[in-house]
């Protein structure tokens, strides 16, 4: 199977690792410029390419990691050219485009895998299992929490551009949107707040919502671009009416270094994480892989990817508005 | 000085006692019960005299009074020692409806007597500390809390918690008003809209009354744009370490400050329980509230939190039952 990558930021060489781990061949990577990919290519004994259409017509599938507003077009591009696709959460910058992105893949026959990798770090699987498992009962509030600093990308800043990212409610919380569908099912409204409605002239960004899931649990989502770098805060508590699941990334991290640093340095976009053997980065490659070859489907679908971000939406929207919004059957979206 | 508690309903009542007691100068009169098996009860394990009326403990003359009976209950107790010039401190929520609580204020007022709502949190040295940081301009300009206060559901403690006509609700009740107060004391600002959810899956089988909801999550909205959420769930079961906890998130332009108002504990693992259990050791918040009132009293001031501010609170309780009727955003109604 030959694979290929557009984006070489974070995400793109996030996954390079991961397609390095598989039986797959990365045959190509493609960037805004060039002389970007250089380095991953060299890393990866993969070739650039200057042109999308042109890696396209060399691979099996696309990876596709680029800023959010470029994936609807890509992914259009790709399902015209009959590639299987895996796109980077948010799978689109509005709903109407990842409606259409979906229909396109379904009428090309190609499969569409979204990264929404938070289903894939061990402690969120774990918890989902142990629900599975009747451990908790039926969960009935549910609070996420994710929260780091703003991105610093020294240019071309993208997730600072709202009309490109969504801003931090579609970038950042629709990991726990995601999850929190995951673990309660479909969400029938979100009233939300975050501080660059309330205040506009704020440089941090922070934002709490609040789901209606029509299973009757609630769930309390948190994200924030608040912090001083490189604070990365996950964290979640999952009530059931048989238990009570804690966790936190603050009292579970098995290292605490305290050494003295010569400049304080922290990555361009934080990064959560603790030490594992598999990277959820890399374990969720595995998986789409292994989807592709053996013609299956993964533990998160296109659908999903849909949903999280008709939720994420929502809440910028009652964010804006004041209001709580309702949110359209997923079986009407999906039409 | 002579202090008489009105009602042993409060499980609260059972620490107020021995805070009474460790005032220097103040007497403990007695104690007086509608339930007299629990008054007898209460009042021979603390060595007290036991009084067979509310009457014949105001005719004992006492300077002030602990009310401590059920919500739905501190009107009448309140109005009954205003009439007998005799100072309160009424447990928290102050009523169960903006018109008891408004009454309550006002019989207090017109007798001059003074009210004092039980919200201990105001003397809690964690949050004494951040106060006077946010005070200081340690904390710049405040954006938004995300704030819990939950705990396990206590049925187990007073069946009447969970009692729609006695307690007034379930978890809006019992654990919206000591945050919404600390934020009004931390903001000095008052709340105008609130948006609330509720449900009762936690506890749905061992709460009989359904019109109690056990999870709960709301959204207050002050006039200085700051936006606060809060979970008032019951989402602890009753083998969790402690009974519940409050903690908040103060998110301001220079970042974040998390409190925990009961972090302050050891992790005991005894062979007599063979859980774990948290034993705090932090400052005792209830001796500080009940020092403070035997001073207002002395000192003819103001207690430092008082029965408008209870109002306020149960103003805010109001509006929160209101918007989980409408599924709207609720603009609070002074009253």
């Amino acid at each position: 199977m030959k694979v290929g990558i557009a984006g070489v930021g974070f995400m793109g060489t996030t996954h390079a690792a991961g397609w390095a781990a598989t039986g797959a061949d990365l045959v190509g990577l493609c960037a805004e410029t060039t002389d970007e990919a250089a380095g991953m290519a060299q890393t990866y004994r993969t070739q650039v390419y200057a042109d999308y259409a042109a890696l396209l017509d060399d691979v099996d599938v696309i990876d596709i990691c680029t800023p959010t507003h470029l994936h609807y077009e890509m992914v259009l591009q790709a399902a015209a050219a009959g590639k299987h696709i895996i796109c980077e959460k948010p799978l689109a910058r509005t709903v109407a485009q990842a409606q259409e992105m979906i229909r396109a893949c379904r009428t090309a026959g190609v499969k569409l895998f979204v990264a929404h990798v938070v289903r894939f770090f061990p402690e969120y699987a774990l918890a989902k299992a142990q629900i599975d498992q009747g451990k908790i009962g039926k969960p009935g509030v549910v609070r996420l929490t994710r929260a780091s600093y703003r991105p610093k990308k020294p240019s071309g800043n993208w997730f600072l551009d709202f009309e490109k990212s969504g801003g931090m409610m579609l970038d950042l919380m629709i990991h726990d949107f995601d999850y929190a569908r995951w673990i309660s099912g479909e969400v029938e409204s979100v009233f939300a707040k975050n501080v660059t409605s309330a205040q506009p002239e704020a440089v941090t960004e922070y934002g709490i919502a609040i789901l209606n899931h029509t299973s009757g649990a609630l769930s309390h989502v948190v994200g924030g671009w608040a912090y001083p770098p490189p604070t990365f805060r996950t964290a979640f508590e999952i009530a059931g009416d048989r238990g009570l699941i804690e966790w936190s990334s603050d009292s579970t991290a098995p290292i605490n270094l305290l050494l003295r640093k010569d400049s304080a340095d922290a990555p361009d976009v934080g990064l959560p994480g603790s030490p594992v053997a598999e990277s959820p980065y890399t374990m969720q490659i595995k998986e789409f892989y292994e989807a592709l070859i053996n013609d299956r489907t993964a533990r998160v679908s296109a659908t999903d990817g849909l949903a999280s971000v008709q939720i994420a939406l929502a809440a910028i929207e009652s964010a804006q508005t004041g209001k709580p919004i309702a949110l359209t059957p997923l079986a009407e979206v999906i039409q | 000085m002579k202090i008489g508690i009105m009602s042993f309903a409060h499980h609260h009542a059972e620490a107020y006692i021995d805070n009474v007691r460790n005032v220097p100068g103040v007497e403990l009169l007695g104690l007086a019960d509608e339930d007299a098996a629990r008054g007898q009860h209460f009042a021979q394990t603390f060595h007290t005299p036991y009084f067979d009326s509310y009457e014949a403990l105001l005719n004992a003359r006492p300077d002030a009074m602990l009310v401590c009976s059920e919500n739905s209950k501190h009107r009448p107790l309140v109005e009954m020692a205003a009439a007998a010039k005799v100072h309160v401190l009424c447990e928290k929520p102050l009523a169960t409806s903006p018109a008891d609580a408004q009454a309550m204020v006002e019989a207090c007022r017109q007798a001059g007597v003074k009210l004092m709502t039980a919200f201990p949190m105001r003397f809690s040295t964690p949050l004494l500390e951040v106060k006077a940081r946010l005070d200081a301009g340690d904390l710049g300009q405040v954006y938004c809390f995300n704030a819990t206060n939950q705990g396990e559901a206590p049925l187990h403690l007073r069946p009447w918690f969970v009692d729609k006509e006695l307690a007034g609700g379930g978890a809006l009740t019992d654990h919206i008003v000591h945050l919404a107060d600390v934020m009004r004391w931390y903001l000095g600002s008052e709340v105008t809209d609130v948006y609330a959810q509720s449900n009762r899956i936690l506890y749905a089988n061992e709460i009989a009354d359904e019109r109690v909801e056990t999870g709960g999550l709301v959204m207050l909205t002050f006039a200085n744009g700051v936006f606060a959420s809060i979970d008032c769930s019951w989402n602890k079961p009753n083998y969790y370490p402690t009974w519940g906890g409050l903690t908040f998130e103060l998110v301001t332009e220079r970042g974040a400050v998390l409190v925990d108002g009961f972090k302050q504990n050891l992790t005991v693992y005894s062979h007599d329980v063979r859980r774990p259990l948290w034993a705090y050791w932090g400052s005792n918040i209830n001796q500080a509230m009940i020092d403070d009132f035997v001073a207002a009293i002395r000192e003819e001031r103001a207690p430092r939190v008082t029965g408008e501010d209870g109002l306020r609170a149960v103003e805010i309780v109001a509006a929160a039952y209101e918007s989980t009727r409408t599924g709207q955003p609720v603009r609070v109604a002074r009253t």
